[in-house]
C-alpha cells in the first residue's frame, strides 16, 4: 500500500542527494580557488603565514569531502543493515 | 476478530517500512547537509558554524540508532508484558485485537517521533530529541495503561 508514496519519496531524496552531492563539489571547488588565491598572494609578497595557512585550509577542505562522500555512505549502509523489521 | 486484526497489523507493519525506509533516506540527505555546511563553514572561517555542523551529524546518527535499534526492543519488551489472550469468548480475542494494535500504533508513534526529531536535527532547529523521548515515554506510558486496563476490562465484562 505504501509502496508508491515510497518510490516518490526515494526518487526525490535521490535528486536532493545527487543535487547536494554537486553543491559539495562546487562549494570545495570554490574554496580551494579561494585558498590557491591566498596562498600565492602569501607567497608572493612574503606571507609565510598566509601561505600555510592556505594549505592547511586546503588540506582541511580534501578531507572535509573525503569524510562526505566515503564516511556518509558507510554510515548510510550501517543503518541500512540496522533497519528493523516491524516488531509487532 | 482474527482477520481484522492481521488486516490491521498488516498496514501497520507497511507503515512502519516505510517509515523506516523514509527516515533512512532523509537521515542521509541530513548528513549530507551538514557536511555542506561544514564545508562552506570551514572556507569562511566560521568556526561555531563548524562545530554546530559536527554535533548536529553525530545526532543525527545518535537518533538513527535510537531509532533503529532502541524502539523495536522498546516495543517487544512492553508488547510481551501486554496481556493478550486471558480468558475465554470474544473479551479474549478482543484482548488479542488491543494488545496488536496498542504494540503497532505504539511504535509507529516513536519512530515518527525519531523521525520529526532528525528532520529538526537536519535543518539545523533546536534539537528535539528531548521530545521524541517524552513522546516515546508517552507511548510506553499509555502501553503501561493498556496493559493493566484489559485484564480489568475482561474481569469487569466477565471472564469464564
Amino acid at each position: 500500500m505504501f509502496d508508491p508514496i515510497m518510490e516518490q519519496i526515494l526518487a526525490i531524496a535521490r535528486d536532493a542527494w545527487a543535487f547536494m552531492a554537486g553543491l559539495l563539489i562546487v562549494v570545495a571547488l570554490l574554496g580551494g580557488l579561494y585558498f590557491v588565491l591566498q596562498g600565492t598572494a602569501g607567497m608572493a609578497f612574503g606571507g609565510s603565514r598566509m601561505t600555510s595557512m592556505a594549505i592547511i585550509g586546503v588540506v582541511g577542505l580534501v578531507i572535509i569531502v573525503l569524510f562526505a562522500f566515503l564516511f556518509l555512505p558507510q554510515i548510510g549502509e550501517l543503518l541500512k543493515n540496522f533497519q528493523p523489521e516491524a516488531p509487532f | 476478530m482474527t482477520e481484522a486484526s492481521s488486516l490491521l497489523l498488516t498496514f501497520l507493519r507497511e507503515a512502519w517500512m516505510a517509515l523506516a525506509g523514509a527516515f533512512l533516506a532523509f537521515a542521509l540527505l541530513a548528513g549530507i547537509a551538514q557536511m555542506l555546511r561544514v564545508s562552506s563553514a570551514s572556507v569562511l572561517g566560521a568556526n561555531l558554524w563548524v562545530w554546530e555542523s559536527v554535533s548536529a551529524l553525530l545526532s543525527i546518527v545518535v537518533i538513527g540508532l535510537f531509532a533503529f535499534l532502541g524502539i523495536p526492543q522498546i516495543v517487544n519488551a512492553l508488547q510481551s508484558s501486554l496481556p493478550g489472550g486471558g480468558g475465554c469468548g470474544p473479551i479474549s480475542e478482543l484482548g488479542t485485537l488491543a494488545s496488536g494494535l496498542i504494540g503497532g500504533l505504539a511504535a509507529l508513534r516513536m519512530l515518527k517521533a525519531a523521525f520529526t526529531s532528525m528532520l529538526s536535527a537536519s535543518i539545523g532547529g533546536a534539537s528535539t530529541f528531548a521530545n521524541a523521548l517524552i513522546e516515546c515515554g508517552e507511548a510506553i506510558f499509555g502501553m503501561i495503561l493498556a496493559g493493566a486496563a484489559l485484564p480489568l476490562a475482561a474481569w469487569f465484562l466477565g471472564t469464564c
